[in-house]
């Protein structure tokens, strides 16, 4: 009964005229970012953290601004992906599946509403799921010594190698910079300056917002130059804008069936959206069997992932909000912002300030919400957005980024630093790493750090209490599991070509 | 492959040169059993590890159909891109914000292929809006610069 109280408190806050014209603004700044080429949530959500800090918002409408723009962003990248066929990142290849066949069938409006609706529907049973368990889960985290949360870490790293599928080492590798990473600048228990070079600029370390919109901007600006652009022509939506009683009642099952598994592959470290928008995708087109019409414009494979999407997306919070260990690249953002106003999420949260949680979670709703409203009139122009040529908004994109770079400190030296970053992010991306481990890495690192060190001033340098308690070394035997899945998986792979090879 | 060896051999060496960089690293004196040392030095070794696989066995690039290969003309325009986005950073406070992102802003719009006249309108009426929106309405400080004698 509590949490309902609670959850009626964070409507209180949410609903405050202040904060609803915040998230009204965040979901549209984040449509729009959503659908430029070039930006997506990680870096939408970036650049507005120095900027609501700068506008001297108070901590709970900073959040609900950055969860508006998130969702926002969510958005304007199904809008790309459903009228141009051009995923914006890669959760939303599935929704290009159906999406796209629905637009050019002239169902674009039908298809965007839907999928607005889905996602709604997905987020609110997460929603529920998270006001159930989130509240158990700070409760039993309270038990969490720094052996346990340095375990914990090491579980959130490692599951993010053994649920990327295709390329383990290489997410690893990518992790493992981030981690390095985030030990640059002074170290806070012994006062000394670690990889500065004697640079006063770094003995604070690397700032988030320069490593986020050098590696996420500066390298997609860079990307953007190479392919050539030839003026993707956008499926006019025309006709009905939304969806009818029908068209929501048949793709119902599908919400909910694809909302709960969302839910838990966004509560697990790693998986995130874009595991669980395929496997949501891949279930429903097996249980339709052959009556679907999955690839062709089905709605049911429309709804499907873009339900898992928006479970998993509000799924990652519980874990960000209740251990202080983020899960994606996203809650890894908002993690950095807390941080600025300084507030460090973990299970004390929910009983320090309510406020900032249950309004969070309150206004997801609202701005999912906002953004079904939004649609219907919306529509034509955002789809005018989706005309302007690359010529007149990379610049405008890169000078946006160099205004969120400069508004943290003001001084050059990040701006230089961010070109470097940006020049590594292109590297990488070239060589097929994925980047939002390093984002996790950088996070996870500090906290890391600090327990382990926390832990082993604990036993005197005794490395045993690092599996001493039952929690930790439950801990470690997933991590052992999670190490063997890529295992596991090329294992399989090579049985089933030896099998290919001998019946060939 | 070859470049992947390539990139993994170079991040090998930094970060052996990491390491011996952060060998020194010592509290004068310290309360606790683990310094400032050991962490860094934890990741780089477990970092130089996956890259040494790396470098012994790549793994082979998945190349996205709209993604041309690499030649010649996008290494110049990226390293223009790049040229200019330096520019940009080490004249941003000199030259003020404006100033500077029409400087840079223009070239850029052109490396695109954007008009001369098309992209001189857009950027300079860009960087107006933005100074205008972020220094006067959002409160984020941006250098005047140049312009600083047409203030008052």
């Amino acid at each position: 009964m509590d949490t309902l109280s609670y959850l009626g408190q964070g409507f209180g806050v949410a609903l405050s005229p202040y904060n609803l014209v915040t998230a009204l603004t965040g979901t549209l700044i984040g449509t729009v970012v959503g659908l430029l080429p070039g930006l997506g949530p990680i870096n939408g959500v970036a650049l507005l953290i120095p900027i609501a800090f700068a506008l001297g918002l108070p901590p709970e409408s900073a959040l609900i601004l950055l969860a508006a723009v998130y969702l926002g962003c969510e958005y304007g990248g199904r809008i790309s992906s459903i009228l141009l066929n051009i995923p914006g990142e890669a959760s939303t290849v599935m929704t290009t599946l159906d999406g796209y066949p629905m637009a050019r069938q002239g169902l674009a409006g039908v298809a965007l509403s839907l999928s607005a609706w889905s996602s709604f529907i997905g987020a609110f049973i997460a929603t529920c799921g998270m006001v159930l368990f989130a509240p158990l889960l700070a409760k039993w985290a309270i038990a969490f010594g720094p052996a346990e949360y340095f375990v914990l870490m090491v579980f959130a790293i490692v599951a993010l190698g053994g649920m990327a599928g295709d390329k383990p080492l290489k997410t690893f590798i990518a992790a493992l910079i981030g981690l390095f990473l985030s030990a640059v600048g002074i170290d806070a228990n012994s006062g000394v300056y670690r990889f500065t070079g004697d640079s006063v600029h770094l003995a604070d370390g690397i700032q988030f917002v320069v490593l986020v919109l050098g590696l996420f901007s500066i390298s997609e600006i860079l990307l953007l130059l190479e392919k050539t652009h030839h003026g993707h022509v956008a499926v006019k939506a025309t006709g009905r804008m939304l969806f009818n009683f029908k068209e929501a009642a048949s793709v119902f099952f599908v919400n909910i069936r694809c909302g709960l598994l969302g839910f838990f592959m966004g509560v697990l470290p790693g998986a995130g959206a874009t595991l669980a928008s395929a496997v949501a995708y891949m279930t429903e087109k097996r249980i339709a069997g052959d009556k679907g019409k999955f690839g062709k414009g089905d709605a049911r494979g429309l709804a499907a992932p873009e339900t898992a999407i928006g479970a998993s997306c509000c799924g990652a919070l519980v874990p960000m909000l209740t251990l202080g260990v983020p899960g994606s690249g996203t809650t890894a953002v908002m993690i950095g912002a807390l941080t600025l106003y300084n507030i460090t999420p973990g299970p004390l949260l929910f009983e320090q300030q309510p406020d900032i949680v249950w309004g969070l979670i309150a206004s997801l709703f609202i701005a999912n919400l906002m953004l079904i409203i939004l649609n219907v009139p919306m529509i034509r122009v955002f789809t005018r957005i989706l005309a302007v040529p690359n010529w007149a908004l990379v610049p405008v994109i890169a000078i946006i980024t160099a205004i969120g770079v400069y508004a943290v400190h003001a001084t050059t030296f990040d701006l230089f630093l961010m070109v470097g970053i940006g020049i590594m992010g292109y590297i990488l991306r070239k060589l097929d790493f994925p980047l939002s481990p390093i984002l996790l890495g950088f996070i996870l690192g500090g906290l890391m750090e600090q327990n382990l060190r926390r832990a082993l001033s604990i036993s005197n340098g005794e490395l045993g209490i690092l599996w001493s308690s039952p929690i930790s070394m439950g801990v470690w035997v997933l991590v052992v599991c999670m190490l063997s899945l890529p295992l596991l998986r090329i294992w399989r792979k090579r049985a089933l070509q030896r099998r290919a090879m001998a019946d060939a | 492959m070859i470049l992947q060896r390539l990139f993994a051999l170079a991040l090998l060496a930094l970060c052996a040169v990491l390491a011996v960089m952060a060998w020194p690293y010592q509290a004068a004196f310290s309360y606790e059993p683990v310094g400032p040392r050991a962490y860094p030095l934890l990741m780089l070794g477990l970092m130089s590890l996956g890259l040494l696989y790396l470098a012994i066995r790549p793994t082979p690039i998945v190349r996205k159909d709209d993604e041309p290969e690499l030649d010649r003309e996008s290494l110049i325009k990226i390293a223009a891109c790049v040229g200019l986005l330096l520019v940009f950073a080490s004249t941003f406070e000199a030259l003020g914000f404006i100033l500077s992102a029409i400087l840079v802003g223009v070239p850029m719009a052109r490396l695109y292929g954007g008009r001369w006249l098309h992209s001189a309108l857009v950027v300079v009426g860009m960087s107006l809006f933005l100074y205008w929106l972020f220094d006067r309405v959002m409160d984020v400080p941006l250098p005047l610069g140049l312009l600083d004698v047409l203030e008052n």
